[in-house]
Parts: structure tokens; sequence; C-alpha cells
């Protein structure tokens, strides 16, 4: 049966990263698979500019008219309804963030509803490290709305607390209670947790209710930036000075 | 405290509130509107004002007439739109008005392009508006850098009574890193601390305390009264205001000038070019109006120094405060691009190596 993944989620919670990992997993299982970037929001961080990886995995890409990163017409190409006409094993819809960015999944209602029954899962991606999404009732709110842009019903959400680089255990973890009550008052079950595997790995031998966790889900970070591998900056403030940061009253 | 992963206009946009900042007027603009829409959701949430003007200029005159109450207000904007601001930003620094404007410097000149670019440094800190005015411009190299700044921001901005600029390069704003945020100023306007500030005023009043707001001063010796007051303030931001950062600088043969992100890069070349043996540091500029000269030709006239490389993401335009500031005493060499190609690593590598070949 094909399967049909659609991402949603508050922006920047990492629909992008998971949406390649989902298509690569699939891809590497020898499933024919269909990767669709439907953001209309972010023109900057968006899997198409990943699309000779995806390429070399023989995923096919459906993706806005992309000239360069930031410069693409925002509309919504023709090619989406091979998603639902053809006869792909994976589909996976990376879709833009919050509510506005949902909207843009709303277009398909017609189609998604003559899937198959259990075809679709619509995942809420959480990232409760975010801004504007730290707490059970942001999250609520935030899903409710995206539910009523998308005109999709959520099947459920994903763990996926982190901090890109200065990751800690804490993040799994934390996110854990927080989309825990989230799925209590909602009735949402937790469909994913992902993580890096050393943190994935460890979260899972903490020993937490599997009912909150749903499949463990190791990730690999695809969507590195050139500034990840800069120097971090100092910071640093009058009220508290770092080293090799200079005010100057020393040199009037 | 705990960290949250933020992209850097949620960032400025989140510090700006903590620090007080209840009135945000703007129009969006890339590679910034991220700015504008988390204030439109944030601002309503506090009790502050979110307002999308009908233009830049719009904007600019709304920022001037709530600084003139004393209130804690933002605007943010990126190249054209900042050009287009100008003359407000002339009007409020003449006006001594405390307000925080935020450049996310996109490729210029004109339309130029959406990716980050730093060629406004001239914009910033030479003028950009008419008349004999400055700006505290800061220009931040990270996320955190430039929420810890907007926390002091408004102190200083009311202190001296004059406009705050960060001149980010739009990759500060575009990036995503932890972050750790300040706890929420409540900020309350005290017509005692700011009498300049035009607090409600009514006839019957006492006409001493009437504030008003104005940059205009027909009169020669009115004039010249006014801009003398501002060059006093100017020079009192001069000598108390500078903040710059050395990174490995102690022994270094070469010394890197960089402001903004592009520092960054430099560093993680300097740290490469060390475990090779080359001995390279960086100054970084955190001010850059007021320009640390004298800190910047102390660094460079270590007798360790052979030669200086600036390096921006322009074709040269900090350049001009490092020649100032060095004075003919070391060699300065330039490696920049505009049409906002940032430096690599490797090309300020292969850069440091020429000169040292060339000596």
């Amino acid at each position: 049966m094909k399967k049909v993944y659609v991402l949603i989620g508050n922006y920047g919670s990492g629909k992008t990263e998971l949406a390649l990992n989902f298509a690569f997993k699939a891809a590497e299982a020898g499933k024919r698979t269909e990767l669709l970037d439907l953001d209309m929001v972010n023109t900057y961080f968006r899997l198409t500019e990943r699309g000779k990886m995806t390429q070399m995995k023989e995923i096919r890409l459906v993706a806005p008219n992309f000239a360069c990163s930031g410069i693409e017409t925002l509309s919504l190409p023709a090619e989406v309804a091979s998603a639902f006409a053809m006869d792909w094993d994976t589909v996976i819809f990376d879709v833009g963030g919050d509510a506005v960015g949902a909207t843009a999944v709303g277009r398909y209602h017609q189609d998604f509803m003559e899937l198959e029954e259990g075809a679709l899962e619509v995942l809420n991606v959480v990232n409760v490290r975010r801004p504007l999404a730290g707490t059970a009732e942001r999250i609520i709110k935030l899903q409710e709305e995206m539910q009523i842009h998308s005109r999709l019903k959520i099947t459920g959400m994903v763990n996926n607390t982190n901090l890109a680089g200065m990751t800690t255990d804490a993040e799994l973890r934390d996110g854990y209670e927080i989309i825990r009550e989230v799925s209590e008052r909602t009735g949402v079950p937790v469909a994913y947790t992902s993580g890096k595997k050393e943190f994935l790995d460890r979260f899972l031998a903490e020993g937490h209710d599997p009912a909150f966790i749903g499949t463990p889900i190791a990730i690999d970070t695809y969507m590195q930036r050139d500034w990840d591998s800069w120097v971090r900056g100092l910071d640093s403030s009058p009220s508290n000075p770092r080293p090799g940061v200079y005010y100057r009253t020393d040199m009037a | 405290m705990a960290l949250t992963l933020m992209k850097g206009s949620e960032a400025i946009a989140e510090a700006a509130i903590r620090a007080g900042a209840r009135f945000f007027f703007g129009y969006p603009i890339t590679p910034q509107t991220e700015i504008p829409e988390y204030m439109s959701a944030r601002m309503p949430e506090i009790g502050g004002c979110y307002l999308q003007a009908e233009s830049e200029v719009a904007a600019i005159n709304m920022v001037y007439g709530a600084a003139g109450t004393g209130a804690r207000v933002i605007t943010s904007s990126s190249s054209p739109g900042i050009s287009l601001k100008q003359e407000g930003i002339s009007y409020i620094a003449g006006a001594q008005l405390p307000c925080v404007i935020l450049n996310v410097m996109r490729g210029g000149p004109g339309l130029g392009n959406i990716q980050a670019s730093q060629g406004d440094y001239f914009q910033g800190v030479k003028g950009g508006g008419n008349g004999d005015y400055h700006l505290l411009t800061y220009a931040p190299s990270s996320i955190q850098e430039a929420v810890d700044i907007l926390q002091f921001a408004y102190d200083k901005a009311e202190k001296y009574r004059m406009p705050v600029l960060f001149l980010a390069d739009g990759i500060i704003a575009q990036m995503m890193e932890p972050v750790e945020m300040p706890e929420m100023v409540e900020y309350k306007v005290d017509p005692e601390k700011k009498p300049w500030a035009a607090t409600g005023w009514k006839p019957g009043d006492d006409p001493a305390k009437r504030a008003v707001i104005n940059s205009l001063f027909i009169s020669t010796e009115e004039l010249a009264q006014h801009t003398d007051k501002l060059q006093a303030v100017y020079r009192e931001a001069e000598k108390n205001e500078q903040m710059w950062e050395t990174y490995k600088t102690e022994d270094a043969e070469f010394i890197i000038t960089a402001f903004g992100t592009l520092a960054r890069v430099a560093k993680t070349a300097i740290d490469e070019m060390r475990e090779e043996g080359l001995k390279v540091g960086l100054f970084r500029p955190i001010t850059v109006w007021p320009f640390p000269y004298a800190a910047l030709k102390e660094a460079c006239e270590q007798p360790s120094v052979k030669a200086v490389l600036d390096t921006e993401v322009n074709e040269g335009q900090m350049i001009e405060d490092v020649k100032l500031a060095l004075n003919g005493a070391r060699p300065v060499e330039f490696l920049g691009h505009c049409g906002s190609q940032f430096p690599t690593t490797a090309e300020i590598i292969a850069k440091i190596r020429e000169m040292k070949e060339a000596k």
C-alpha cells in the first residue's frame, strides 16, 4: 500500500530534515519514493537545495520553480498531482511552518480524502526548544490552527526536540514530557521520536513510557549550513564580560 | 538558564521586547521579514503595539513619533528599506531621540539581491542621511551577541539621546543557533528621567516643562548651538562606548580585521592556520561607530605584526577606517567580494599565505 506522510509543524521544528531522512530511509529500503517540497513560506531553507542528493538516491523530487536559494516562484507545481496519480510506495510532503505554511496542503484535500484507509500519516513535528513552541498550550493552539488550515487531521506527533549542534540528553527528555502532556490532553498519539543516534539511544535507555515515544528514528543531518562549522561568536556584554572582548574605558 | 534554538530574527525581536521595546513599526523586506512576523505575534501578547506601515518612510516617522514620547521603540528593515528610512533617521538624530534601528544587510546597490552582505557599512557609519550626525552602531557576530547588546542598547540610546543602529549581515537574521534569553524588563516611561519626552503637556501646565521634538533650527546661531551639543555627545560616546574583540593577536604576524559574521569565518581560518604554525590573529570592531581606532592601532603596532588583512562582504568599506587607525604604520591588504559572496576560510588562508610569501 502507498504510504503518504505529510510533515507539518512549528516553523523551524525540523520538518525538512525529517522529510529528507524519511525519504532516504525509504529509498534505501528499495521503495519507490517521491518527495514534495511544498514549503511556500521559507525560501531560504528548503530541501530543493539538496536536490542533487535526492537524485543520487533515486528519489523523485517535486519542487517549486527554483532559480537558486531564495529565488523561486512560490506556486504549487502541477506535478504535485503525481503524488496521488502515480504508483509510489512512499510519498513525503515537506510543508512550510506554522498554520500559514500548512495552508498549502489544504488545496489537495480531495486527493488526501481519496487515499486508502491507513495510507495517510499527518505528522506534527515538534521541537519544544523553539520559541513559541515551548509549552503544551502553545503546541495545542498551533495544532488546532494547522488542522484548520491544512484541512487534515493530525494523526501523530513527532518529538524532534533538539538544539542543533548544542543538543544534549535533556532535549528529547524535556520534549517527551511536554509532548506527553499534549498527547494526554488532545488524544493525538506520539508517532515518532527522532534525534541523532547517540542522543536517541540514551533517551530510549532511560525507560520512558513507550506509548509516548512511538517509533524511534535515528536521523542524520543533511541541512547542515556553513556557519555550523564556524567558530562560535564570543558572547559578551559590559555586565557580563568575557575574555577577549573589550570595552573602552581604558583607552580614552 | 535554558537554551532555545532560535533563528536570529526571532531572537533579536524577542530580545528587544525583553529590553522593554513595546512599539514596533516596520515594513516587510527579505531577509528580515521574520522580525516583523515575530513581532506581529508577540507584541499583542504583551500589550505592545505592532504596526505594519504603508512604507519604510511611514514606519520611521512612526518611530520618530513614538520615540518622542520616551517609549522604547524599534524598527527593522534591510538595506534598500534602510535607504528609504534615512531621512527619518537624520530627523531622529537631529531631534536627539533614542530608538533602535535594525539593518539586516542584503546585497546592493539598489535592490541588489536578498542574500547576506555587508555593503551598508558606509551608510551606517559615514552618514546615510543628511547632516553632521552619528548613530551608535553595533555589528554583532553571533545571535547571542546581538541579544546581549540589545540588553543595553536602549540604556545607551537614552543615555546619549541618540539612535542605535544594528548593522547585522543577513546571516545573523537567517541562521539558527541556541540562545540564552535574558529576563523580561518592564519598562515604564519616567517623565522625571526623560524631561525631553512629550508625555502630555496641556495648557495651564508649567511652560518650561513643555517638550518640543524638533530638528529644525532656522537661525544660524541656534543651529550652531544645537550641532555643538550633538558633537559634544558624540565625543563623549567615542570616549566611552567603543567595543571590540581580539582573537589570538598576542604573538600574531598577521592581523585580520573583519566585522559581523565574517569575523567567525576569519576565526575558523585562523584556527586552521595556527595548526600549521602560521601566527594569525583577528581584530573585530563590535562598535563600528565609534570605531575602536586606538585599540586597533595598538594591536597592529606590536613588533610581531607584519601586515594587516581586512576582509569584508563588500568591495572595501571598513578598510578606510582600518587605514585611518593605522595611519601607514603597517601595510593593509584587502579580501572581499560584493554580490553577497562571503569570503571563505580557504580564500582567507590563501591570501595570508600570499602575504607571507611576499614578505
